[in-house]
């Protein structure tokens, strides 16, 4: 057997660590000092630092192509004529050890947040277990989501996910009591179930054409163009490919599917920033980040891209008029998964990627900070309640502004490098490469300068301006240190240092280059997985981009454009924010009724997509026709054919009963019947109590006498 | 494959042991859910003997699966019956208020 890199070990490690700390807690969780959340935090802290251990030699080797692989063969069952083979494990490279860092570091921080932000669940004998098992979950969720990363095939990875939807219902739901939390978790579950059952399809297609679920082997197959046939009247990778994303578009909360997000934030405040940041929404992902060859071999790239232009617009929209702090970051999410997946679409691998890190770490810390906010007002979380925070809460309000400015797209902090990739992708798509997908810009763009108007207007809403709440105010104030420890550290790797080793990531030509050789380290490490030993070649499998140098010129073409219209546009949207929620220079009321009146009601209706898919298609499409599937059940199944044996029956049962009067009755039993059951019948009615594991005993005890005799004969 | 792995008795006995220690549960437990749990015991010795013999017995099968499909679907019966068994457990229990079996006597004669 070759010998195995200990890193892989390393990785095995990490999941397994949290999920054993999930069945200890599960197990003895209440019987615990402090019901066991110090050992959740510790298994996921340890997890932490072996992620470090997997990040330095990533580091260390500085490679794009770096991969640490080994795996198992789990079952082979097949034959030489009808192989079936199925090959499981681990693979590390650079997207995975970035990713297993990320992932690591936010459950951490979470897990610690969540011993504040839980503690009224602590110690109430009523109420202990939901502590205890509250971490357990989260244990759970992370150890699944730490399994999927470090997975190199579809099977495991499909497993990890499915488990994240259970834990996510699970945590959506946590206070169950409340209707509302019911319904949620359930909307959640069922609705990303439809995204998975296409993947699922998706995955056994792969699974029939390639013969095996790893990366390496559906690359490679991807690269010999052994997905050119045809499915079904499509090709075999635009078929697969376009289901794969349809898992994403459940799991990521996608237009239009993306109904369950919004509702998701019914869950304890923690379990968002997890589902938020780092865990769910993100393996959405991070699956077409994957899954990246076969979406541009299937040509299904542009749809994504359009999909996500859309999401990103519509969702940003409705964040505008939330006045619940976490339903304002809820939205802000699904418009920042927008991206993403818009930035995959239009060929900007990268780009995606360092924004689904960048902002995991900023979105971890806004939603702690909203946590921090709730808990210090007692639990309310609508923002026309709040005001003035910003004495009583220092560290949330710099925290959030911090993590605001990130999101907003102000040079110096994260998430200004990596939306400005995105959008340099998107306008050299969309208007320097192909005019005809003007709408990606427009929408890109727009929505940037819409993220920093409602992100502002929530700083503004909560921590300026004067208290509305005068007793909630006073009583307001910080949590303990596991309470802004979090909030502090997410906030400083906000800052665009640690990404690009530069402030503004290189824009300005190499003036502020700083840290040498590591300069961009992100850039050089992140790069479209290799098919096969070749690198995707430029029109070859026929993205419409004319391939990755055709993608680079214009992606160069348009980022100084890019950079200055989002400059533009994120200090245009901060300053109206100012304008209006800051200084009250401009009445909100006036602006808000510049719109007709349908634009408000859609808004406030949401697209009316929650009545479409619950008033119309549920209710009056598949509940009929399961009344339908019934009534055809108790009308021709039970009525003609079970029934209709009666009418049969009837003629039998006449004859016979003749039959029986006359002889069975009048010569057997009367005449026989007198001896014989007074015998037997007391014996074999001991038998007969209807007790079923005594029957069962018979028939054991019965089969053993025949096995018995079967010998002796 | 080498030593206990490539020994179909090693296989039969498991699946023996399964599903002696199954039945000894289905027999013995005062708890509708674990007689039920002794059931799928049951159940999954039997899964492993189809494909024991499926695996070891490759040269008298043409290549076909039909022992592992088989186990497939004893699988996915038994997790048909555990959910209808449970949903029986449960009405059960709204109307006597308890799942021993020993109180589920409505079939004596």
């Amino acid at each position: 057997m070759e010998s195995v890199d200990p890193l892989i070990y390393t990785a095995l490690w990490i999941p397994t660590l949290p999920l054993l700390a999930y069945v200890i807690q599960t197990a003895f969780g209440v019987k615990l000092p402090r019901m066991g959340d110090w050992l959740s935090t510790g298994a996921i802290f340890a997890s932490f630092l072996l992620a470090c251990r997997i990040f330095a030699a990533m580091w260390s080797a500085n490679d794009p192509n770096w991969a640490v692989s080994h795996a198992w063969k789990w079952i082979d069952v097949g034959t030489e004529t009808i192989p079936f083979k199925l090959i499981v494990g681990v693979r590390l490279d650079n997207i995975a050890a970035i990713m297993l860092l990320m992932v690591t570091l936010c459950a951490t921080l979470i897990h610690l947040f969540s011993t504040g932000y839980m503690r009224d669940h602590h110690g109430k004998p009523e109420d202990g277990y939901r502590y205890a098992s509250f971490f357990s979950f989260l244990s759970l969720f992370t150890a699944s989501m730490l399994g999927l990363v470090i997975s190199d095939n579809l099977l495991t990875l499909f497993m990890c996910w499915e488990l994240m939807g259970l834990c996510s219902y699970l945590l959506i739901g946590f206070y169950r009591h409340k209707t509302s939390a019911a319904n949620a978790s359930l909307k959640a579950f069922m609705t990303t179930r439809v995204g998975d059952t296409g993947l699922f399809i998706g995955m056994l297609a792969l699974f029939g054409i390639v013969g095996s679920f790893r990366f390496e082997d559906i690359y490679r197959a991807v690269g010999e163009g052994a997905l050119s046939g045809q499915l079904l009247g499509f090709t075999a990778a635009g078929f697969i490919g376009f289901l794969i994303f349809l898992g994403t578009v459940g799991k990521s909360a996608q237009f239009p599917l993306q109904v369950w997000l919004p509702d998701a934030m019914e869950g304890p405040t923690p379990v968002s920033a997890l589902i938020h940041a780092a865990t769910m929404v993100a393996a959405g992902v991070y699956l077409i980040i994957r899954m990246f060859p076969i979406l541009e071999a299937g040509h299904v790239l542009t749809l994504v891209a359009y999909v996500g232009a859309t999401t990103a617009l519509l969702a940003a929209i409705l964040a505008i008029k939330q006045n619940d702090i976490k339903k304002v970051l809820a939205y802000s999410t699904l418009s920042q998964l927008g991206y993403m997946v818009m930035a995959v679409g239009v060929g900007a691998f990268t780009a995606a990627f360092f924004h689904l890190i960048t902002h995991a770490v900023f979105k971890a810390c806004l939603f702690m900070s909203s946590g921090s906010v709730i808990y210090a007002m007692h639990h309310e979380q609508d923002m026309r309640n709040m005001g003035g925070l910003k004495k009583k809460l220092p560290i949330t309000f710099a925290a959030m502004f911090i993590t605001t400015l990130a999101i907003s797209g102000v040079p110096a902090f994260s998430g200004f490098v990596s939306k400005d990739m995105i959008l340099a992708g998107v306008l050299g798509f969309g208007f320097f490469n192909n005019p005809d997908h003007m709408f990606l810009p427009i929408a890109a763009f727009l929505t940037a300068g819409l993220t920093a108007f409602y992100m502002f207007r929530l700083i503004f809403m909560t921590f300026f301006g004067k208290p509305h709440d005068h007793h909630h105010y006073e009583e307001a104030h910080e949590g303990g240190w596991n309470m802004w420890l979090p909030l502090a550290v997410l906030a400083f790797f906000s800052l665009a240092i640690f990404y690009t080793g530069s402030l503004t990531g290189g824009l300005f030509g190499g003036a502020d280059k700083i840290f040498g050789a590591s300069n961009d380290w992100f850039k050089n490490l992140v790069q479209v997985p290799r098919l096969g030993s070749t690198l995707v070649e430029a029109g070859a499998h026929g993205h419409e981009t004319g391939g990755h140098h055709g993608f680079e010129h214009y992606e160069h073409l348009a980022h100084m454009p890019a950079m200055i219209l989002s400059l533009i546009l994120a200090g245009l949207g901060i300053g109206v924010s100012f304008l209006v929620y800051g200084s009250k220079k401009i009445s909100s009321e006036k602006l808000s009724n510049l719109w007709p009146k349908f634009v408000h009601k859609l808004i406030d209706n949401l697209y009316y997509f929650d009545f479409f898919y619950i008033k119309i298609f549920i209710q009056k499409f598949l509940m009929p026709s399961a009344d339908k599937i019934a009534k055809f059940d108790d009308n021709v199944i039970d009525r003609i054919v079970v029934d209709g044996w009666s009418d049969v029956a009837k003629v039998g049962y006449k004859s016979a009963g003749t039959f029986d009067d006359v002889v069975v009755d009048g010569v057997m039993v009367d005449g026989l019947g007198g001896g014989i059951p007074s015998v037997f019948g007391a014996s074999l009615r001991t038998l007969q109590n209807g007790k079923i594991q005594r029957y069962l005993l018979v028939a054991v005890a019965a089969l053993v006498v025949l096995f018995f005799f079967r010998g002796i004969l | 494959m080498s030593g206990l792995a490539n020994n179909l008795n090693v296989y039969l006995s498991l699946a023996a042991i399964f599903f002696g220690l199954g039945l000894l549960t289905a027999l013995t437990r005062k708890n509708s859910i674990g007689i039920f749990m002794g059931v799928e015991l049951m159940l999954n010795g039997a899964g492993l003997n189809f494909v024991a013999f499926n695996a070891f017995l490759k040269d008298r099968s043409d290549g076909w699966l039909h022992g592992q499909v088989f186990s497939l679907f004893i699988i996915i019966l038994a997790a048909i019956e555990a959910a209808v068994a449970l949903a029986i457990v449960l009405r059960f229990f709204g109307s006597k208020q308890t799942i021993d079996p020993d109180v589920a006597v409505g079939l004596r004669g």
